[in-house]
């Protein structure tokens, strides 16, 4: 077990430093840098140098990946050029508030859409499981973009809810705040869920094991939620890592539209200004998510059936 | 013709509690007085001391937090003193003798002085974003005759004077002197300096920073203006800037009253919302008349740019350029780009910079026959079409919606346009390199005064878009203009200073190297609650002047 | 039920192919004046009760800037079919035109480029979802057969495109390619970089059930009597995983349709004026759209007619996962839900 868990924490340690450094790399080949778009068009050459080495972008690739690392190993992941603090203040500040988003999303996500997947997998006909499986492919083809904006517009024309931000000025109101995004969120993924669950337990259901359990007296819905539900689980447990690992990116729409400041908008941001450590380390927090994602994934698998552990 | 005069309504409206164009005020009543006001901003600032590029949200926390010699009135576009109590000139222009005002102190308590404006100088000219502070390439030189006297010498006369220096806040030199003598003041105040570490002239002090969300402002008790009955200014408590990325967001908060206004202008399209917001009672829309810099189209002048290209023949002639602007109905671009909320504009000065403006520019038709004619003289016909390609910025609606109408009325006149829509900092690099045909873009000038944004209009100047730094004038017109802009910055008298300038933009518009369509108007929206405001044209249209801004509460 | 969803799929197949007969319009053909315009819905019955040939009322522009509009019922705009190579348009075609669902922020007819659009985003759904198919089914599959060391590279491999940035891959791309891309590269592109965007998921639930397939009596039989890897995974363990495949088939293909739009961003996507379901959503995306043009979101609507055809073909259609039996040995489950409740 313990080899298990050691070769787990190396593939992820080396996952992210192949992500940071596929990063810095693939920075090169994007047009522009930092210095065009900061000074943008109308600064003089001669301006643009100096910035340019200041920043130390005028170095080689080789110069500038080596003097990274030799500051990652020591735990310095590089300053950022937008906001001009260390790369590793940054990304946990944000990534707290995307984790807080993701997470509860993942929950809400989880709470409702297996069960109703539930419902949907065990009962063909009714009007019940027809509506939900309708609302269900009416989040999957709705854009992100525009579940986020919806619910925003929800938002602002109710006045229940604040529209946008992660806090009211003096900080308070977290709880508050959340409801938007977090809907935006989950929305989607409750239809994701909901879908996979269905299949599951349609497959699972109605078959000589189970007949048999209900023949022998123990009640219906004992028999889906006890027996069955536990061999559906398996393709859900099989992508809830992927899915914890894509909230992070896939978070920056909602996260744009409701002004919530997350690890989503700061990674677009910066890859538009080509802050090229910042977005090496949000690669990496990215790839951190995605490992505790795989492992609390893998984990599930093997709650569900020991046998396939290994 | 009704919309017009809906609109002047509005504006009136807007400005009923404003004041003339003077810039003294009369609201100083203890009831006006205190409250506080949210304002959405789109981006975070990039430092707390505008020690870069302008850029617009750090200019807001500038424009709250510090203060420079003059301040230049948005509305009126006047000099006006500010820090600087008085000043004389001398008999050849080039020296002023500055008189500071008495017992002015910075947020911390620091008395200003005339050190401090010293240290400020040597600061900008440090940092090395001092262009804006160069006459001629050469910078000012300043000398403290007393703590509270300055003198500065220009290297040649300059006709706009002191209105050089809003390009310069005064900083605290007890505060930064040390980081200059390090040498790190290009990173100094920036966005992880602590609030308390900060100090400045302005009529507010940041309290706090929540990163990624917020800014706070407070009053600064150290405000050294008072209004005309003589209480301290600013009158609000508090002004909160919220971060708001999406366009969408901030007017919905608008609406729902989270926000009282937003930093910039809002586009055509939320209009109606703020129309409507106007019609119930619960928001004031403002209408500013046009904007002072459109988006062009500017085509690619280097002169060996097309080497071995066969279109080299016709692609940098300017008959291309003047048939494109008689093919393009600007009505029908006013109507699709702006439903309609724009003014035909056809040159490089917008009606809206009313001092400047020449009011001869020609009004150029729309005559596609007349456009196809002169397409034939340089060699485009039926038989020989041509084609190019439109390099523009995906993402920017405006520009977007531009060049599908550029494109599909240069398709009446056989023209066909291919357009290719890049990420931002991608077409900046293709720009920089000079790789493209055609580029619809937009960018703001320093100041509404051409010898300010010289940069622009001299050929060897770093925003002479078509052909950027160049080391002697390309063409004869280019070098016409060239003597003209540099005549006007030293001539003293302003109707010679006027008549040369319109004699550029007569140059410009004959040779159009870039070609204007429609100015939009400019809209901006605020909650009711706002008081005393003097709505300008320019970034930040309601909150320019916000030490006299006061709150219903 | 699955009939249903045939009958769906085949309806939207149809519309895409004979998309130039059955948009009256052409898809960059805007009309002014018509900016954001409502529907036109045909009437047969005029305002006095009297029947009539299907016919529309025009809408006159009230207000530019708030983009209102008003129908003028006192004129009657026949409809014109079979002319011009289209099934049908307005008699006015200038003036009057019919807009089925309504006109976009350019004036453009939104049906028409919806059904010109339908091909376009049909097509590179189809192929991401083949590509992604394909990889994914083989990735994990293979992962899944193999085991040990072999397993974890692939799936590690999997994880490292998944949290690559993208935008900076597709923007080095794009910035490597020629300023102006002709639609069949930019279309080629897209899908390889969905498909392998989008493998990773299947990848995952198919290695997972391979593994446990691969424990069950048929296939140490099947091994045993002299079947390779390859049959063997091919044939017997990867169509168990197929009622998974087809779930999140259904899923991606909205997303990728969706995604079309987000590369466009970095310049990867389909110039306008080109439609297609991806740009025109994107370009609806307002809170107007919500307010004040509501006919703006067919492209959703579409989406989700097409969904719920996939949909209502794929699901339980596939096979029932492995289970541990009373005495331990692994089992799948047969036959259906239909034996358990009637």
């Amino acid at each position: 077990m313990t080899g298990y868990i050691a070769r787990r924490l190396t593939f992820a340690v080396v996952l992210v430093f192949a992500v940071s450094s596929a990063s810095l790399m693939l920075a090169r080949f994007a047009p522009g840098d930092y210095v065009t778009e900061s000074l943008g068009v109308n600064a003089r050459r001669a301006a643009v140098d100096a910035a340019r080495a200041r920043y130390g972008l005028n170095r080689t690739f080789g110069e500038q990946y080596r003097d990274w690392l030799v500051g990652a190993l020591h735990l310095d992941f590089g300053r950022s050029m937008q906001y001009d603090r260390p790369v590793a203040d940054l990304i946990p500040e944000r990534a707290v508030n995307t984790g807080i988003l993701a997470f509860s999303a993942l929950a809400v996500a989880t709470l409702i859409g297996l069960p109703l997947g539930v419902v949907t997998g065990t009962r063909r006909r009714g009007i019940v499981p027809a509506a939900i499986r309708a609302a269900s492919l009416v989040l999957l083809s709705m854009p992100p973009l525009l579940t986020s904006l919806f619910l925003v517009f929800v938002a602002a024309k109710s006045g229940w809810l604040p529209v946008g931000g992660m806090t009211s000025s003096g900080g308070e109101g977290l709880l508050r705040h959340m409801i938007v995004p977090v809907a935006a969120l989950a929305l989607p993924l409750v239809a994701m869920f909901e879908r996979l669950q269905s299949q599951a337990m349609s497959e699972t259901i109605g078959q000589p094991y189970v007949v048999a359990t209900f023949g022998r007296g123990v009640p219906l819905s004992r028999v889906i939620w006890r027996d069955a539900l536990k061999n559906a689980l398996r393709p859900i447990a099989s992508i809830y890592g992927l899915v914890v690992g894509t909230l992070l990116s896939g978070s920056f729409a909602v996260e744009t539209v409701t002004a919530w400041p997350g690890l989503g908008q700061l990674m677009l941001g910066a890859l538009r200004a080509r802050d090229v450590y910042l977005v090496a380390g949000c690669a990496a927090a990215g790839s951190v998510f995605l490992a505790i994602g795989t492992l609390m994934s893998d984990a599930a698998l093997a709650m569900v059936d020991p046998r396939t552990a290994d | 013709m009704r919309l017009f005069v809906a609109a002047l309504l509005l504006l009136a409206a807007g400005c009923r509690s404003s004041t003339s164009s003077d810039s003294s005020f009369n609201k100083g009543s203890a009831s006006t007085r205190g409250g506080e006001l949210t304002a959405s901003i789109r981006t975070e600032p990039r430092n707390f001391a505008r020690l870069g590029p302008r850029e617009a949200t750090t200019d807001l926390v500038a424009t709250l937090t510090q203060a420079s010699l003059i301040r230049i009135n948005r509305v009126t576009d006047d000099v006006e003193p500010w820090l600087a109590e008085s000043w004389t000139r001398s008999a050849d222009g080039r020296q002023y003798t500055i008189k500071l005002r008495p017992n002015v102190r910075f947020s911390d308590g620091h008395p200003l002085s005339a050190d401090d404006v010293l240290f400020s100088f040597e600061a900008a000219y440090a940092a090395g974003w001092a262009d804006s502070l160069q006459v001629d390439g050469k910078p000012l030189k300043v000398a403290v005759i007393d703590p509270l006297t300055v003198m500065l010498t220009f290297p040649v006369p300059f006709a706009p004077g002191l209105r050089i220096l809003d390009n310069m806040i005064v900083l605290p030199r007890h505060k930064l002197q040390d980081i200059l003598k390090k040498g790190a003041l290009q990173t100094a105040w920036g966005l992880s300096t602590p609030p308390s570490e900060l100090a400045g002239l302005g009529p507010f002090v940041l309290s706090e920073y929540q990163p990624g969300q917020r800014l706070v402002f407070v009053r600064n008790p150290q405000y050294w203006r008072r209004d005309n009955s003589g209480a301290q200014l600013p009158y609000l408590d508090r002004i909160t800037l919220d971060v708001v990325p999406e366009q969408s967001t901030e007017l919905l908060r608008l609406e729902s009253g989270q926000s009282d206004t937003t930093a910039s202008e809002m586009p055509a399209d939320a209009y109606a919302s703020l129309k409507r917001g106007a019609d119930a009672g619960t928001l004031r829309l403002f209408d500013l008349g046009p904007g002072l810099y459109p988006d062009f189209l500017s085509f690619n002048l280097k002169p060996d740019a097309f080497a071995g290209d066969p279109r080299a023949s016709w692609l940098q002639r300017d008959e291309l350029r003047r048939a494109i602007s008689l093919a393009v109905d600007r009505r029908a671009f006013a109507d699709t780009v702006f439903l309609g909320a724009g003014v035909p504009v056809f040159g490089p000065v917008s009606p809206a910079n009313k001092r400047w403006y020449w009011a001869g520019t020609p009004k150029i038709p729309h005559d596609p026959a007349q456009a196809k004619r002169l397409l034939a003289s340089i060699g485009i016909t039926d038989e020989h079409p041509a084609r190019f390609t439109i390099l523009t910025q995906k993402g920017r609606p405006t520009f977007e919606r531009g060049v599908a109408v550029i494109r599909d009325e240069l398709k009446k006149i056989g023209i066909t346009v291919d357009v290719a829509a890049l990420e931002g900092n991608a077409v900046i690099q293709q720009i920089v390199s000079g790789r493209y045909d055609a580029v619809y873009f937009n960018f703001f000038l320093s100041d509404t005064d051409p010898a300010l944004s010289a940069d622009f209009w001299l050929s060897s100047g770093s925003e002479h878009f078509w052909n950027l730094e160049q080391k002697t004038p390309a063409t004869d017109w280019e070098g016409r203009i060239d003597e003209l802009i540099r005549a006007q910055a030293v001539a003293s008298d302003d109707a010679e200073r006027k008549r040369m300038f319109d004699k550029v933009q007569e140059i410009f518009v004959e040779h159009h190297p870039m070609i204007y369509f429609v100015a939009p108007r400019i809209f901006v929206g605020s909650s009711t609650r706002l008081g005393n405001v003097m709505p300008a044209v320019s970034r930040p249209q309601l909150l320019w002047s916000p030490d006299t801004l006061t709150v219903t509460h | 039920m699955r009939a249903l969803g045939l009958t769906l799929l085949a309806v939207i197949v149809a519309a895409a192919v004979a998309a130039p007969i059955a948009a009256p319009y052409a898809i960059d053909q805007p009309f002014r004046g018509l900016l954001n315009a409502p529907p036109t819905l045909p009437h047969v019955r005029d305002d006095s009760g009297s029947w009539r040939a299907p016919f529309i009322y025009p809408w006159t522009l009230t207000n530019q800037l708030e983009q209102r509009y008003e129908q003028d019922r006192t004129v009657i705009v026949p409809l014109r079919w079979f002319s011009d190579g289209h099934l049908v348009s307005s008699s006015d075609d200038g003036h009057v035109p019919l807009l089925l669902l309504g006109a976009d922020s350019y004036g453009r007819d939104v049906f028409s480029r919806l059904v010109h659009g339908a091909r376009l985003s049909l097509a590179l759904a189809v192929a991401a979802a083949a590509g992604a198919l394909i990889l994914g089914a083989l990735v994990g599959g293979i992962a899944g057969y193999a085991g040990g060391v072999l397993d974890d590279l692939l799936m590690r491999g999997s994880d490292f495109v998944i949290v690559l940035p993208a935008m900076y891959i597709a923007l080095a791309l794009r910035s490597a390619m020629k300023l102006v891309l002709p639609p069949f590269e930019v279309f080629a592109l897209l899908a390889g970089i969905f498909a392998v965007v989008g493998a990773p998921f299947l990848a995952r639930g198919v290695r997972a059930i391979v593994r446990s397939e691969k424990q069950l009596d048929y296939a140490a039989a099947a091994s045993s009597l002299g079947a390779s890897h390859a049959r063997l995974l091919l044939r017997h363990l990867l169509p168990a995983a197929r009622g998974f495949l087809g779930v999140e088939i259904t899923m991606l293909i909205p997303a990728f349709i969706v995604g079309e739009a987000t590369l466009s961003y970095v310049g990867l996507g389909f110039p306008d004026p080109v439609a297609s379901w991806g740009t025109m959503l994107h370009d609806a995306s307002s809170i107007r759209a919500f307010s004040d043009f509501p006919w703006l979101l067919s492209p959703a609507a579409a989406m989700f007619l097409l969904v719920l055809g996939l949909n209502l073909v794929v699901q339980h259609a596939g096979v029932a996962p492995v289970y541990n039996d009373t005495d331990g040995s692994p089992r799948r489950l047969r036959a259906n839900s239909d034996t358990l409740r009637s």
